[in-house]
């Protein structure tokens, strides 16, 4: 009993643990499991401390890692450690330099003088004040619809991909955007099915695709009022998941899929040269 | 027969590597700020000329040891203040406790979550993690047992609190 608080006990139990303990050594630590309640306690404890730990470290590792680094990475150009920083990370606050600081305190003057002289001109008392909630978009719930499909490897689409006829006529009558279904095959990506999802209130098309590790990946799109035909692509992340959106006439469209995807880019203009 | 050293491209597996690289760096500098950049240091080190891993043995581990010798180099041996556990976001994973769990577990005494995370979790031995972090296995192996012990003391606290 007494030997169970010395310091090579919890060595041994630890090394137990990890499997650095031979032969010889496992079987003087079985027997003295066996017969001490101590050194069960103290094992056991161990073991809580490991799987404690292991979670926390599981939980830091679906941190998300930004799209602009993945990719400047990929594409092997310099990496400015000022302009790129992998978000999610705990930050401990920076000392400002004075010369910041007088910056700041001109920039927060001039703010709020001006900030000041707008508001004594518009606000009327009697006006109910509106609340203020950030609307959702489309986007959102593109996303939110990823994360719980993504998730479903046995559910994941309504209608598989070998009826591919079937989805361009249900998604073309549903939504009203004729569209053709991208051989992503180059990319490594093989398409998987379809589901029809409601996105700001409108039915929404979502096309699925899987890499060869198995991360799912969505082409989604909806009837817009939009008359925008730049074709110019808006990238964003939301946590884990990184999204490349774009309008042409008629229909907002968007590509879901990991954060980490170093050509994530790529595969959105070549989803969009189709579409 | 394996490919000469400059034509091997890693930037790939870097990209995949990028959440656990990053997760070793905030084991070594115990700062969500340091660890951002020594991630890039990392990265432009070895996507650069000069090649870090010679296609032998795991890319992970020429990565860590990279990593570590470049918190090294940038003074990583004076001893860091302990982390300001209410500094910047954590993390978006939900695992058992959340971001003031791994703000503890970052807070940990020098070198127990590094050796804490290349054995418990990521299942290294006592000799591949010691190469990694410069240390003898035996020095691995006391850090092990002091790190779970304060993992479960942590662990005590946290169920404690919730009850």
């Amino acid at each position: 009993m007494q030997h169970t608080k010395s310091p090579s006990i919890e060595a041994r139990l630890s090394a137990y643990l990890d499997g650095e303990a031979d032969e010889n050594e496992r079987r003087e630590i079985d027997q003295l499991l066996a017969r001490d309640a101590e050194a069960r306690r103290l094992l056991e404890r161990l073991k809580q401390g490991s799987a404690f730990g292991a979670s926390g470290f599981e939980a830091i590792l679906h941190d998300p890692v930004p799209l602009s680094l993945a990719r400047r990475i990929r594409q092997g150009t310099d990496i400015n450690p000022k302009q790129e920083r992998v978000v999610g990370a705990p930050r401990r606050q920076r000392r400002k330099l004075w010369r910041g600081a007088v910056a700041a305190s001109c920039g927060m003057l001039l703010i709020g003088g001006s900030t000041g002289y707008l508001i004594g001109r518009t606000v009327d008392d009697n006006a109910p004040q509106a609340p203020i909630v950030k609307a959702r978009t489309w986007l959102d719930d593109v996303t939110d619809a990823h994360r719980v499909y993504a998730r479903q490897p046995r559910h994941l689409v309504e209608v598989t991909a070998e009826n591919d006829e079937e989805i361009r006529n249900w998604l073309t009558a549903s939504t009203g955007v004729s569209f053709t279904v991208p051989d992503l095959t180059a990319n490594k990506l093989v398409f998987q099915g379809a589901r029809l999802l409601v996105a700001a209130g409108k039915p929404t098309a979502q096309l699925l695709f899987k890499d060869e590790d198995g991360e799912v990946y969505a082409v989604c799109f909806q009837r817009s009022a939009t008359t925008d035909d730049s074709g110019r692509m808006t990238e964003s992340m939301r946590d884990d998941l990184a999204l490349v959106s774009w309008n042409e006439p008629g229909a907002a469209y968007v590509v879901v899929g990991p954060s980490a995807t170093a050509n994530f880019k790529d595969l959105a203009d070549a989803i969009a040269d189709v579409m | 027969m394996r490919p000469a050293q400059e034509s091997i491209d890693i930037s790939r597996d870097l990209v995949s590597l990028l959440p656990r690289l990053r997760r070793f760096a905030l084991t070594l500098t115990r700062d969500g700020l340091q660890a951002d950049d020594l991630v890039q240091a990392i990265c432009e080190r070895a996507t650069g000329r000069h090649p870090v891993w010679n296609g032998h043995g795991r890319l992970d581990d020429a990565l860590y040891i990279l990593a570590r010798t470049l918190q090294d180099e940038a003074g990583g041996r004076k001893r860091v203040a302990a982390a300001d556990p209410r500094g910047g976001t954590a993390s978006s994973g939900g695992a058992a406790g959340g971001d003031a769990v791994q703000q503890m577990m970052i807070t940990m005494s020098e070198g127990l979550a590094s050796a804490f995370l290349l054995v418990a979790v990521e299942q290294r031995n006592y000799r591949d993690a010691g190469q990694i972090l410069g240390l003898a296995p035996d020095v691995v192996a006391q850090k092990l047992v002091a790190a779970r012990l304060r993992l479960a003391t942590m662990a005590a606290d946290t169920t404690e609190r919730r009850a």
